[in-house]
């Protein structure tokens, strides 16, 4: 309970923060939809191409695309870690952090809040409505419910991904590209696996799970049966990884040296 | 529980690597790297009673950080015992850091684009303080302060003086029985730095809080404490009162000279290489300093004068900063 109103009083302060710039404010939202418009009117060009892709349609991509969007917005923002390694090592606001009585990891999520994220899923959404359309899928009163869990699986896969991969720090001085790097890898799991060849699709599924940010969960939705098994098992993958990520940087956390003064 | 803080054999080493020179060397450190363990807290044990203001005190990568991140838990001790507060910090750290306060001179603990107040309301719900606890505590630390008109701009447009006492203020919104104050008046003015000994003072004498502070100026030491931990090389070289270093160190005069031509060191070792007495060199032009024992003040003096054209002469007392530079020149405390 605690840590709910924690969240509340830190997202009304990150508010606060973004009313005081008003002209900000507006030029942001602005820039954040078209830059959301110009996404949309890319898939639908660079789509437009393919037709049948490995037994997929082009609007069965779409839709992955689509389904994919809403839990990468989620996660960009609450987990945006990305300056992890410089911000809280190399400067050494990892000290503050640790002089409060809340969870290091959970204080980091809220200050680094980016709630202006959001709006990508606004337009994963707007496409995935698109593409149902087109391709007449039926949605079932649940299928709402299986929607909010399957997002949350996704989202906690990609959090324990990159949470993973921020406490490395903790172990390694140097400044890695790894982050960018995984970020490439992970626009892979928005696309049909079964594309791939078989190393590949297991590495998608088992060890860096983006499969089920994207292609598994929209199975469910578009109906494809053979996929089903993978589709659920998305909140479960999502919660492991989650919890290795936690395990993980409770462990790191014991490393820490400090920045020097 | 009598002692706020009690350390054991307290130590912490680092890993570091040092690179080989030239092209080569940096092809051989792809495979082997040079490991080097430094350790930068080496074997400590002290223990702080409740209520005790101590400063902590040494030079620049003496250890002095390192130990205070110990004891508030942001670091893990290589070994030894730390217990605070009857608790070990990094191990219970969210129950430990709620009795604790902690100010880092050269980092802010506020938010940097909202209001103070704002800040303030939030750290009030991070650490769980009760509407009315905060009321009764802060109003008075707000008005000791004196930072009222400040609550309500952002922290950005504070200057330093002004950010420094809503840092402090911020630090006590859980009214903690320990404050650790690291650098707390760094950079900043006389008055804002007399204010807040004041303050602390103050708080210590209400709450009995418990005071550790690290700082470069000595007049903060002199003005709060009673002891002074000193520390080198990650050793504890002096611990005991401010006043027995003084007694034990201060004993003698400083007479500064200023010579209207140049003069060396050996010319006036030999001079009064009779009497006990250390020659350093000024900080203007031409001057020397002559550290003197206290019988030979007058003797010292008339023989530089008969031998020397002197511009100006110069009588104090040893000054504690005198006496902390001459123990880490030394390395060692006698006495």
């Amino acid at each position: 309970m605690f840590y709910v109103s924690i969240f509340f009083q830190y997202m009304a302060q990150y508010m606060k923060t973004k009313l005081q710039y008003r002209t900000d404010l507006v030029v942001e939202f602005i820039s954040d939809l078209m830059f959301q418009a110009v996404n949309l009117i890319f898939i639908l060009v660079v789509f437009g191409h393919t037709t049948l892709l490995h037994g997929w349609t082009r609007d069965e991509m779409i839709f992955i695309y689509g389904f994919f969007l809403v839990p990468f917005a989620l996660f960009g923002a609450f987990f945006n870690i990305w300056d992890f390694n410089e911000r809280y090592i190399v400067r050494g606001e990892m000290d503050r952090v640790l002089t409060r009585p809340v969870h290091s990891l959970f204080q980091i999520i809220l200050e680094r809040m980016e709630l202006e994220s959001l709006v990508g899923g606004l337009t994963g959404i707007i496409i995935m409505v698109y593409a149902g359309v087109r391709l007449q899928l039926e949605f079932h009163w649940y299928d709402l419910f299986v929607f909010i869990l399957f997002v949350l699986g996704g989202m906690l896969v990609y959090a324990g991904v990159f949470i993973s991969l921020a406490t490395i720090s903790f172990w390694s001085d140097a400044r890695s590209s790894i982050m960018p790097m995984m970020y490439n890898v992970s626009n892979y799991g928005r696309y049909p696996v079964d594309i791939y060849n078989r190393v590949i699709r297991y590495i998608l599924t088992w060890v860096l799970p983006f499969a089920f940010v994207g292609v598994y969960p929209s199975a469910y939705f578009l109906g494809k049966k053979e996929w089903y098994g993978y589709a659920f098992l998305t909140p479960v993958m999502g919660v492991s990884f989650f919890m290795i990520a936690v395990f993980l940087w409770n462990k790191g956390v014991k490393r820490y040296r400090g920045a020097g003064n | 529980m009598d002692y706020a803080i009690e350390v054991e054999k307290l130590r912490k080493e680092f890993k570091s690597y040092s690179s080989r020179s030239g092209l080569m060397g940096a092809f051989r450190d792809l495979f082997t790297r040079n490991y080097k363990i430094i350790r930068a807290v080496d074997d400590i044990s002290f223990t702080v009673k409740q209520g005790e203001m101590v400063g902590y005190i040494g030079e620049n990568g003496a250890g002095k950080s390192t130990t205070i991140k110990m004891l508030t838990g942001i670091l893990t001790p290589t070994s030894g015992e730390v217990v605070v507060n009857g608790m070990n910090p990094h191990k219970e750290r969210e129950a430990f850091v709620r009795t604790i306060g902690v100010v880092f001179g050269q980092r802010s603990q506020l938010w940097w684009d909202i209001a103070v107040q704002e800040s303030f309301r939030l750290l009030k719900k991070v650490y769980r303080v009760s509407d009315k606890d905060y009321k009764e505590h802060m109003e008075h630390v707000i008005e000791t302060l004196d930072i009222g008109p400040l609550l309500d701009k952002p922290v950005r447009k504070l200057s330093l003086g002004q950010r420094m006492r809503c840092e402090l203020a911020a630090a006590l919104i859980h009214n903690p029985p320990l404050l650790f104050l690291d650098e707390p008046t760094i950079g900043l003015d006389v008055l804002v730095k007399l204010k807040i000994r004041q303050f602390l003072k103050e708080i210590n004498e209400k709450y009995k809080t418990t005071i550790l502070l690290t700082t470069h100026d000595i007049a903060d030491i002199e003005a709060l404490c009673e002891r002074v931990i000193m520390l080198d090389e990650g050793k504890i070289i002096y611990d005991g009162s401010l006043q027995r270093l003084k007694e034990n160190w201060g004993e003698g005069k400083q007479v500064q000279f200023t010579f209207a031509k140049e003069v060396t060191d050996g010319e006036l070792g030999v001079l009064t290489s009779d009497l006990k007495v250390g020659w350093r060199k000024g900080e203007q032009a031409n001057s020397w300093i002559a550290h003197v024992p206290p019988v030979h003040v007058s003797d010292v003096i008339s023989r530089v004068v008969a031998r020397y054209d002197i511009q100006d002469i110069n009588i104090d007392e040893i000054s504690t900063e005198e006496i902390i530079r001459n123990i880490y020149e030394e390395g060692v405390v006698h006495g």
